[in-house]
């Protein structure tokens, strides 16, 4: 589990119609009441707080920018920028289901869609080559209308990103000012998943900069010494630079929060926690201080992303003791508080995280290995990148599966990484993870 | 899916997938929402799909198989355009000079099972309800019908990126590696249409009444409840029982040589139980579960169908997503009884996945 150390750390939970705030410091769990309880008014309330009730700097200040990117692409009147959707595959589909997203959310947020033939496959072998002169004609078409927001797809890019780095850099010329998703940075499976991540990161890139230029500026008026973090889909944070190139890994943030918001309230590291979610009961896992997560469909969205969400699933089932008992070898956790106060106290706790997912082929077990050995280190890059004190990485998972139905040799190996938090410290932290 | 005429509508999709999905428990989530969403448009585009037990058609029907050969992930990364499927049965009715009046799925289980529901659609013809395998296997021979005597070719690949294959076999373990030969070139999935024949074939050759069974199937998985009481609902109606409740304390990758003549890799789960007898189960993989040990004792193995389920959330647990710490049921189901015979054990059971031991339905004295 995060510890907050000897420093105090802020957790911000932002809504459309207020935000909520908590000052974290070892058990110490100060809620916030801020007498203005808009974005500005609330962050910095809480830094008074913590500089009031804690005066040994620095702080550390974790937003949760979730509930407000959620709000912008359900919000009947959004107006997030219309998306461009460039699929690079072999050949367009011939039916209207399978040419659009199955979530109609991601689907209002695209203006246009366009087909480029070229692709690889899952291994990054060349199945088409990228028909450039098509491309040619969609970079003439866009340039020629209004949209200056693109989402790139290709099949097989999470292995051989050329098709994709192709076509972005051709609308890039055709289109100086415009903003390019490209799915090889998020890596991933399933082409469907991979475009609407892209989908959503471009049309919620302008949002997601406002919100942090936002904080940036409330934080840059208070006096002391403040570090900005923006809390993950997964439950740990990155850094607001990350989040202004990559806005939708902030997306969906607030369950994970939640979930180790109560873990760490009642003292555990590894628990089951009890939510209410509208009238019903849903439980999450805390294993080590991380919510357990997934890449299945996030909620309210209709489709899977690639970007991991905490996974909560209805429990309905109570012992005669009122306690569920399907996980007998883990304590269960009832949440006592209000949820938007568990996300705030989870994202003040919260560590950087990072997260990969590939597909490799190998032919000897130290072929794999070398694989898996490669995919640490660079999982352990990207959390330092998104704020890790250099040397505290751990790997929170490490699986390695063959890919059923595949030639032998191909497997998916999947690395979570979490790292102790780096604030700039003069002094090391009281206690590590 | 209800009254004396059967039909599979929109409102079947998710059951139908979710009931799939525990028939192949190898094969993840991804792209299940393009898929559904394609196959529900095209139901309700195109009407409901007329669902027939085999024995009511007329004996001289052509009918041919679909399936999905190849891997999910490849599908899932490559979706398929649409008109895959229909291309394929094209090709081989062009080549037999037939037109199909029915199809069917080579195996009723995974993304498999979905897909001749969208060809009968496109097609606008029945659908049914019998297949080849009544779960996965890895091999296009290893069903039902090719035990009957019913050759898989002639049999049409056709791939995503519009190429196909088109394969006439002496045997069906040669048609087989022809088909994986170009597997890879093709986009690492294929839409097969295979096991060209009629009616009357599969009356004595098919699995009877595997989509209605993975419909209803489908319908206990979608009530989300607790683990206990979802087993015991399946067990009503496929006969499963729970082999034992444990943490994954090891996912173990080559932990054998590999065999060429499978598609996968060998590799071996560890759970160990977190009640009841404590033991140590090891579950051997190929691309679907193929045995369970316990401390070291065979008690579980192919043709069994064998599935893990997760403990916490009441749902399958699919081979391509466990986690260390993941709380796991492991479950058994009697795989259709020809798969106990001789022939079938000889085709697909532990001595074909290279475990040399006795099935424990043997060991029992049972037939």
């Amino acid at each position: 589990m995060s510890r907050t150390g000897e420093f105090a750390h802020v957790g911000v939970s932002l809504h459309p119609e207020r935000s909520y705030a908590v000052v974290v410091h070892g058990a110490a769990v100060l809620p916030v009441e801020p007498a203005r309880a808009d974005l500005d008014g609330t962050i910095a309330s809480a830094v008074r707080t913590a500089i009031g009730e804690f005066p040994d700097g620095p702080f550390a200040v974790t937003v949760d920018l979730a509930p407000m990117l959620l709000d912008a692409i359900t919000r009947a009147d959004s107006a997030l920028p219309r998306v461009a959707v460039i699929r690079v595959v072999p050949r367009p589909a011939t039916d209207p289901a399978l040419a659009r997203s199955p979530a109609a959310l991601v689907e209002r947020r695209v203006a246009r869609r366009f087909t480029v033939a070229g692709g690889h496959d899952l291994l990054g072998n060349e199945l088409c080559p990228l028909d450039h002169g098509r491309l040619e004609e969609i970079c003439a078409e866009l340039a020629a209308g209004s949209i200056r927001h693109v989402a790139i797809v290709a099949a097989g890019s999470q292995a051989r990103p050329g098709h994709e780095r192709g076509v972005a850099d051709a609308i890039q010329t055709a289109m100086p000012g415009a903003r390019i998703s490209a799915a090889s940075e998020y890596g991933g499976h399933g082409l469907v998943a991979r475009e609407a991540t892209v989908v959503l990161d471009c049309a919620l890139s302008g949002v997601a900069e406002q919100l942090v230029d936002r904080c940036e500026r409330v934080l840059s008026r208070l006096p002391g010494e403040f570090q900005l973090r923006v809390a993950r889909g997964d439950g740990g944070y990155t850094t607001a630079s990350r989040i202004r190139t990559m806005p939708v890994v902030a997306f969906g943030a607030t369950d994970a929060l939640e979930v180790c918001g109560a873990a760490y309230l009642e003292g555990l590291a590894d628990c089951r926690v009890l939510l209410s979610r509208d009238g019903a009961q849903v439980a999450g896992e805390v294993r080590h201080g991380l919510a357990q997560v997934s890449l299945a469909e996030s909620a309210g969205i209709g489709t899977e992303l690639v970007v991991p969400t905490a996974v909560l699933t209805p429990e309905r089932d109570v012992t005669p003791t009122g306690v569920p008992g399907r996980m007998p070898d883990v304590p269960v956790v009832r949440a006592r508080h209000a949820p938007e106060l568990l996300a705030c106290v989870g994202a003040a706790v919260s560590s950087p995280t990072s997260w990969l997912d590939e597909v490799a082929f190998i032919e000897s077990a130290d072929e794999l290995r070398s694989v898996r050995r490669d995919a640490e280190e660079r999982a352990t890059a990207f959390v330092t990148a998104n704020g890790a004190a250099p040397g505290t990485a751990f790997f929170a998972e490490v699986s390695t599966v063959a890919v059923p139905y595949s030639p032998a040799g191909t497997v998916r190996i999947r690395v979570r990484v979490a790292g102790t938090p780096d604030i700039g410290l003069s002094r090391p932290l009281l206690e590590a993870p | 899916m209800s009254g004396a005429a059967t039909w599979i509508s929109a409102a079947d999709v998710p059951a139908l997938y979710e009931g799939a999905k525990f028939y192949a428990p190898a094969v993840g989530d991804a792209g299940r929402s393009s898929l559904t969403s394609w196959l529900t448009g095209l139901l309700e585009r195109e009407g409901p799909v007329a669902l027939h037990r085999v024995e009511t058609m007329a004996p001289e029907t052509p009918c041919v198989s679909l399936c999905v050969l190849g891997s999910g992930s490849a599908l899932a990364d490559l979706p398929p355009a649409g008109d895959e499927f229909v291309a394929a049965i094209r090709q081989i009715e062009q080549l037999q000079g037939v037109r199909f009046g029915a199809v069917y799925p080579l195996a009723a289980a995974t993304v498999s099972a979905l897909v001749p529901v969208a060809a009968a659609a496109q097609l606008g013809v029945p659908l049914l309800d019998a297949d080849g395998m009544g779960r996965a296997f890895a091999l296009i021979h290893h069903t039902a019908m090719y035990l009957a005597g019913i050759s898989p070719t002639p049999l049409v690949a056709f791939g995503p990126t519009g190429d196909s294959v088109l394969v006439d076999a002496r045997t069906g373990a040669r048609a087989d590696r022809l088909l994986r030969a170009g597997l890879d070139t093709l986009g690492g999935w294929a839409a097969l249409a295979s096991y060209p024949t009629t009616a009357g074939a599969l009356r004595r050759g098919a699995l009877p009444g595997t989509i209605s069974r993975i419909a209803n199937v489908g319908r206990v998985l979608l009530q989300q409840t607790d683990p206990d009481l979802l087993i015991s609902r399946l067990a009503a109606i496929t006969g499963c029982r729970r082999l034992g409740r444990g943490r994954i304390s090891e996912l173990e990758q080559l932990s054998r040589p590999s065999d060429g003549s499978i598609p996968a890799h060998p590799s071996s789960v560890v759970i160990d139980e977190t009640d009841g007898r404590r033991r140590q189960l090891r579950i051997e993989l190929r691309s679907e579960i193929v045995a369970v040990f316990a401390n070291g004792e065979l008690i579980a193995g192919a043709p069994d169908l064998l599935c893990l389920v997760d403990a916490t959330r009441g749902t399958l647990a699919t081979l391509d997503n466990l986690e260390r710490g993941d709380l796991v049921d492991v479950l058994v189901t009697p795989g259709d009884a020809v798969w106990y015979s001789d022939e079938g054990m000889a085709m697909v059971g532990l001595n074909f996945h290279g475990i040399p031991l006795d099935h424990p339905r043997r060991l029992r004295g049972e037939p």
